[in-house]
């Protein structure tokens, strides 16, 4: 016995060297973002206009706080799983994994809307005989579960009397669908705009959301730890400035084309990109407000998606949404009165 | 064709569909940068308005012919590559492996001088094919196939005892023996996560029988086996030879997360029972079954990652002497009794957790070695083994999803994970003051994907041998 001891203090040493961070400010802010079918680490839009010019690394530079952006393959639910894991703080994640991580008790706020209207597209093999909505009836179906293009086809389902009971799901994220699709893996998939598949001609594409709005995605949210924010609100308020500025030149008419080809460095190709937002206010879209039609859009999917067994409970929206950082920039930023409330 | 070369081809369609589909203008981007000036936001003009023009302005059907020319070279250059530099398989193919490379020390003995030389050595090398044999697109009742080779000899020094206090160095050179050899098929559907998955295995294959002995080389915990898990216990790590369905039923799934977690593991096995590599040398057969319970929760319930197991497995073996398993009895093969029994709890969440099994063995022998088999007189010895692992852990090995990651720089995920183990074993546990314990305290750090740096720092205390001993023990595991 007495040997042992002699093990006490490595064993001392071992358990000390956890490290223990300063309260003041982090040493660093952990953003976890969507990836995209081609396994590159940029994103488009207001966010990809963020990064391309550094501002959240020239916001926090002077502080001497580092920016870190994880862009996960595995889409929003692995942007959940960073958040719920303490490796992130903050989340950009679509309308039905905020909805998913929060009813499963992720310790998030929903702190700005990042955009809405995102489309769903289904793509089809030829070979599937596929040639009407209805006749997906039966087939596979590859789709990343947990994100809101899962939520795209439920409802493009519904809406034509189907469920997912009428269908095979396959769980698959955005490259793995379209490997599957040209290889015969399943039948048909959900995806964004992104459709390479189609594009080289081997598959087509049956149906997109374009026209119909109903079925295009709720805001997208800005999600950041309880704790983050509870610990730094001041460094919370001026992310969500910068995401703000992010979003006001991106809503501009003027900025549509800049922004697409911003978009490039995604691997998604122009064409797709441009006409999937052809018809779109580009102010509407990114208005980053948690506005009353917010609160009822999110209100809805819950609905939506606890009677399609996507989630197992509801929960309380006004334990998701805080306004108030979105509010204070707002205002810092004079742009209070520039989107519709 | 192999799914490295499918994928390039694939791109490489991509490259040149995109260029012929699209000649739309791409100017550069030149874009504003917002700033704050007061309480207004602002936006810089464009510095170059020139170039907006310019943006605005389509290629020609030259620069477009110029591009073209540059997707087909780049689409030769590919196809030459496929052909003469990248490894081709029938079917689909992945390739791994795990080396481990230690230096181990003994600090303290109870004898003097220490009988263990320090030094480096090379633990082993495992190399694993793994892949699909036929891919069932409609329902995913895919046959999958694994093969290992291992070179673990014996080049790490082991111990042998050939008395009271007495040791020697057992060194043989190391040779590559099959691990794994099975195939695998999976007779319901594997699609859908939320469904039960069922599979079946032949050929060779660890037995379905506690964690630890479950654990893959490149997944166990502590440099060293727990006793009861390794060769000088009940050989439970030790692979064999047989038939296997393993399935689960009731998976939870929260997609949130993409977790899926079903409430009840189970497997249930026929095996030889002589070990790897080995034929069979007897009538009978082993059978050995395994359930385990898993917490049914959502990822973030406190629970997730709390197992309760139980293992059993029973079979025959030849009638060795008590005291002295080499020794075998005339007529005896095959004529022995086997059992081993045993259970587990686990809670393996981040960043604290812990593993605790138990084992238990049943071993007819022969009181001497006087008698042939019709006239032995036996006995049967009951052996057991315990062993409990406390860890805490930082960092992001262990998050499925956060390793995959879109990067333009390659990665170093970083994942610190001190342990403590109290291992004992007692081989006979009719006989007082023969046990073995281990204490352990580790250190794993786990950097880039594959690799990690090991430190175990032990204290043995056998009392069969009266050999107490502290050793040092640092090995780095790496892997592609």
């Amino acid at each position: 016995m007495k040997h042992w001891i002699k093990l006490l203090p490595i064993v001392s040493l071992l358990f000390m060297s956890v490290s223990v961070q300063a309260a003041d400010k982090p040493s660093v802010i952990r953003f976890g973002l969507v990836g995209n079918a081609f396994g590159k680490p940029y994103t488009g839009g207001p966010l990809g206009y963020i990064n391309e010019y550094g501002l959240l690394e020239k916001e926090f530079a002077k502080d001497g706080i580092k920016i870190e952006l994880s862009y996960f393959t595995g889409a929003g639910p692995a942007v959940n799983e960073a958040i719920a894991s303490g490796l992130d703080d903050f989340g950009n994640v679509g309308d039905l994994v905020v909805v998913v991580g929060k009813s499963g008790g992720l310790k998030v706020k929903y702190i700005l809307a990042t955009g809405q209207g995102n489309n769903t597209y289904i793509q089809v093999n030829p070979a599937s005989g596929i040639k009407t909505l209805k006749d997906l009836k039966g087939k596979r179906i590859g789709v990343n579960k947990g994100t809101y293009i899962h939520l795209g086809l439920d409802r493009i389902l519904d809406g034509v009397g189907l469920t997912e009971k009428d269908v095979k799901l396959v769980n698959l994220n955005a490259g793995d669908a379209n490997n599957a699709l040209a290889t015969n893996g399943v039948d048909a998939i959900a995806s964004s705009a992104d459709r390479p598949v189609v594009d080289q001609g081997i598959a087509k594409l049956l149906y997109d959301t374009r026209k119909d709005v109903k079925y295009q995605s709720s805001p997208g949210g800005l999600l950041v730890s309880e704790s983050f924010a509870k610990k730094y609100p001041e460094i919370t308020k001026r992310v969500v400035k910068v995401f703000i500025k992010g979003q006001y030149w991106a809503s501009q008419e003027q900025n549509r084309e800049k922004q697409l080809i911003l978009g490039l460095k995604t691997g998604s190709s122009y064409k797709n990109s441009k006409d999937d937002i052809a018809d779109q206010d580009l102010k509407k879209k990114y208005n980053p407000q948690i506005t009353a039609g917010v609160e009822k859009k999110y209100l809805e999917i819950e609905d939506f998606a606890l009677a399609h067994s996507i989630i197992r409970r509801k929960f309380n929206l006004d334990t998701l949404f805080d306004k108030s950082y979105t509010e204070a920039a707002l205002k810092e930023l004079g742009l209070q009165n520039y989107w519709e409330k | 064709m192999s799914k490295i070369k499918l994928t390039m081809l694939v791109l490489g369609g991509l490259l040149i569909g995109n260029a012929n589909l699209y000649a739309a203008p791409i100017p550069e981007v030149d874009a504003p940068e917002v700033t704050v000036s007061g309480d207004a936001v602002e936006t810089e003009p464009p510095a170059n308005t020139a170039s907006t023009k310019e943006d605005e302005t389509p290629i020609t059907r030259s620069e477009l012919q110029g591009v073209r020319s540059e997707i087909a070279v780049l689409s030769d250059q590919l196809t030459r590559q496929l052909t003469r530099t990248i490894a081709n398989s029938n079917r689909a193919l992945l390739i791994s492996g795990t080396l481990q490379n230690r230096y181990s020390a003994t600090t303290w003995q109870n004898t003097s001088p220490y009988n263990i030389t320090p030094g480096f050595s090379f633990n082993s090398a495992i190399l694993s094919l793994s892949g699909n044999l036929k891919k069932d697109y409609e329902e995913g009742k895919n046959i999958d196939y694994a093969v290992g080779l291992s070179a673990a000899g014996s080049v790490n020094p082991t111990k042998t005892v050939t008395g009271t206090n007495t040791y020697a160095m057992t060194v043989t050179a190391a040779t590559f023996q099959p691990t794994d050899a099975y195939l695998r098929y999976s007779i319901l559907p594997s699609l859908s996560i939320d469904q039960p998955y069922l599979y079946i295995q032949l050929g060779q294959q660890k037995r379905p029988f506690g964690v630890e002995p479950q654990a893959t080389e490149d997944k166990q915990p502590a440099i060293n086996l727990a006793t009861f898990s390794g060769p000088t216990g009940l050989n439970l790590s030790a692979r064999d030879i047989g038939l296997q369905l393993k399935g689960d039923l009731f998976p939870i799934v929260d997609l949130g997360y993409n977790l899926r977690t079903p409430t009840i593991e189970y497997a249930l096995g026929v095996f030889n029972g002589t070990g790897p590599n080995q034929l069979e040398n007897n009538r009978s057969k082993d059978f050995a079954a395994r359930i385990n319970f898993n917490a049914p929760v959502e990822y973030n319930s406190d629970f997730r990652g709390l197992t309760i197991g139980s293992s059993f497995s029973t079979g025959k073996q030849d009638l060795a002497v008590i005291n002295n398993p080499s020794q075998f009895i005339s007529g005896g093969s095959g004529k022995a009794s086997k059992v081993r029994y045993g259970g587990d709890i686990s809670y393996v969440a981040s960043p604290i957790g812990f593993t605790a099994e138990y084992a238990v063995g049943r071993d007819e022998q022969a009181l001497s070695a006087k008698n042939a088999y019709a006239t032995a007189l036996t006995t049967t010895t009951q052996s057991s083994g315990y062993t409990l692992t406390l860890f805490y852990e930082w960092g992001e090995q262990f998050q499925k999803d956060y390793r995959s990651q879109s990067r333009s720089d390659d990665w170093w995920p970083k994942t610190y994970q001190p342990f403590v183990r109290f291992d004992h074993w007692d081989p006979n546990t009719a006989v007082a003051g023969n046990e073995t314990t281990v204490l352990t305290a580790g250190f794993n750090f786990f950097f880039a994907q594959t690799t990690k740096l090991q430190l175990n720092y032990t204290v043995s205390d056998n009392k069969l041998t009266n050999l107490k001993e502290n050793d040092f023990i640092l090995q780095f595991q790496y892997g592609f």
